[in-house]
């Protein structure tokens, strides 16, 4: 036997990778660890696995440990304007106390640099998480172009995040004494026995949900005030492999593969997080030519019609003509078949409903084109 | 978890001895590795297979492996639970998540694989 996914373990000997605050419960839980973005994190966890944890987020509830991903903290005179004024979402949509999905572009190409969540506490500070393996470019473009009043700090080890997600969410932040009846999209900061902490109302997972910012050295306490105020709720901790499995079936693009410097926001139909109308954004005047010209390929969903797993770079084909590549794919435990995001050449004029075919090393595989999501999500 | 009686491979297969076949899968370690199975390819019985030849493929969520066939000769059985049931390779790799029955060639020296302790030593390198 020889697996295709051997770069995940190797990763893992390197000795450079940093180390969340909840390492040492993740090993006592038996996690299977993994490199994210330079991180070592749980892939998933003994006597769980992906399926019974991608289950439990579907229908109970379950914890994350999301704490690579990276905290920045924009702050200053007019902080809020200036970062309107580079990411591609129009933070004059949202209000203090509320997050965006937003872009950071390059200017010349367009490409995506990260994808990143802001969240706006006043016109004066704002608060991002970007992915772990871009913060650092994120905060170096933006030193860059921030004027000399306006602060930005890299905050990636001042804070851990906990991801609480899935239909019993709301009734674990309960038993804590943690608030959770705010809207989708929007933070509270609240205390848990004398530790500060935000409560904001997103995820990736298309369940209802939340995550949780705490200072790095509360990262422990909080965990296990979750898992213990979650077991009657049927909590379990959750690793990255369902994470990646959750968000798939909600088509959520992954920078890194549905995202990345050389597919921009049309082509990843990610046009909605893009301020249209903003006179000044990063990459504006080659994103507004593309979408005036519209996209050379776009982000589809596909369904697979037989046994195939889809996975990353197979070729998706029309009789003997490729017509595009799957940027993501995996087995969609709650549909029990396989699923995919493909970029789709626009020259092909497929669209949904049509079928076409994956390389599947060296076989043939029956799919759909389809929109996602590939199951209904239930984030509000 | 490495059961005694049977035979294994550097690429982590289990043979059980048998005649006039022998009965092949795939070994704890390996399904822990890999994580939960959700589609096995088999070959179908007829199928003639030389020895370190790929069998088939088992798929986690993330990833796809390659097995290989640890004796030549010819398939004539695939476990068919396995297209409904892909789980039971996880829950019981070396019972009724067995992959395939070969019927060995005559050049087929059970010997020559690796018994329970060299297959312990290989997994706790």
């Amino acid at each position: 036997m020889s697996s295709q996914e051997a770069a995940h373990t190797a990763d893992t000997a390197q000795e450079s990778l940093l180390e969340s605050p909840l390492r040492e419960r993740h090993v006592a839980l038996g996690a299977k660890f993994a490199a994210f973005g330079g991180w070592n994190m749980p892939l998933e966890y003994a006597g769980g696995g992906v399926l019974k944890e991608h289950a439990a987020v579907r229908e109970a509830v379950g914890v994350f440990d999301v704490s690579h991903l990276g905290k920045v903290s924009v702050a200053g005179p007019g902080a809020a304007e200036f970062l309107n004024g580079c990411l591609s979402n129009d933070l004059g949509r949202i209000t203090p106390g509320q997050a965006q999905y937003t872009l950071c572009c390059d200017d010349r190409t367009g490409g995506v640099v990260d994808d990143l969540i802001a969240y706006l506490r006043g016109p004066d500070e704002v608060f991002l998480i970007p992915n772990a393996a871009n913060t650092a470019e994120v905060v170096r473009r933006l030193v860059a172009a921030a004027p000399a009043e306006i602060k930005i700090t890299d905050r990636h080890r001042d804070f851990a995040v906990l991801a609480v997600q899935g239909p019993g969410s709301a009734a674990v932040l309960d038993g804590l004494g943690l608030p959770s009846a705010h809207g989708y999209m929007s933070f509270e900061t609240a205390a848990l026995a004398g530790t500060e902490l935000t409560v904001c109302r997103t995820g990736y997972t298309g369940e209802h949900g939340y995550e949780l910012v705490v200072p790095w050295d509360r990262a422990v306490a909080v965990w296990d005030a979750l898992l213990s105020a979650g077991q009657p709720h049927g909590i379990r901790a959750a690793g990255l492999a369902a994470r990646d499995t959750l968000r798939t079936e909600m088509g959520y693009p992954l920078h890194g593969q549905d995202l990345s410097l050389s597919i921009t926001p049309s082509q990843a139909r990610a046009g909605w997080a893009v301020g249209w109308k903003k006179p000044a954004f990063w990459g504006r005047d080659v994103l507004l030519a593309e979408r005036a010209a519209g996209p050379a390929r776009v982000l589809h969903g596909l369904l697979a019609l037989d046994r195939g797993i889809p996975r990353p770079h197979m070729a998706v084909l029309r009789g003997d003509e490729r017509v595009g590549e799957v940027t993501s794919g995996t087995f969609s435990p709650t549909r029990r078949v396989g699923i995919a995001l493909a970029l789709l050449d626009s020259s092909a004029g497929l669209t949904e409903g049509d079928e076409v075919e994956l390389d599947v090393r060296g076989r043939r595989s029956r799919c759909q084109v389809v929109k996602p999501p590939f199951v209904t999500p239930s984030v509000r | 978890m490495i059961p005694d009686g049977l035979r294994y491979t550097a690429e982590h297969e289990w043979v059980a001895p048998g005649a006039p076949t022998v009965k092949v899968g795939i070994t704890h370690f390996a399904q822990d590795s890999l994580g939960d199975i959700v589609y096995v390819q088999l070959p179908e019985p007829g199928t003639t297979v030389l020895v370190g030849q790929s069998l088939g493929e088992v798929e986690s969520t993330k990833s796809v492996s390659e097995i290989y066939a640890p004796v030549g000769g010819t398939v004539v059985a695939s476990n068919g639970r396995l297209g409904e049931e892909p789980e039971l390779v996880n829950t019981d790799p070396y019972g009724a998540g067995w992959l395939v029955e070969i019927e060995p060639d005559a050049s087929t020296n059970l010997d020559e694989l690796l018994d329970a302790n060299g297959y312990r030593q290989l997994t706790e390198q």
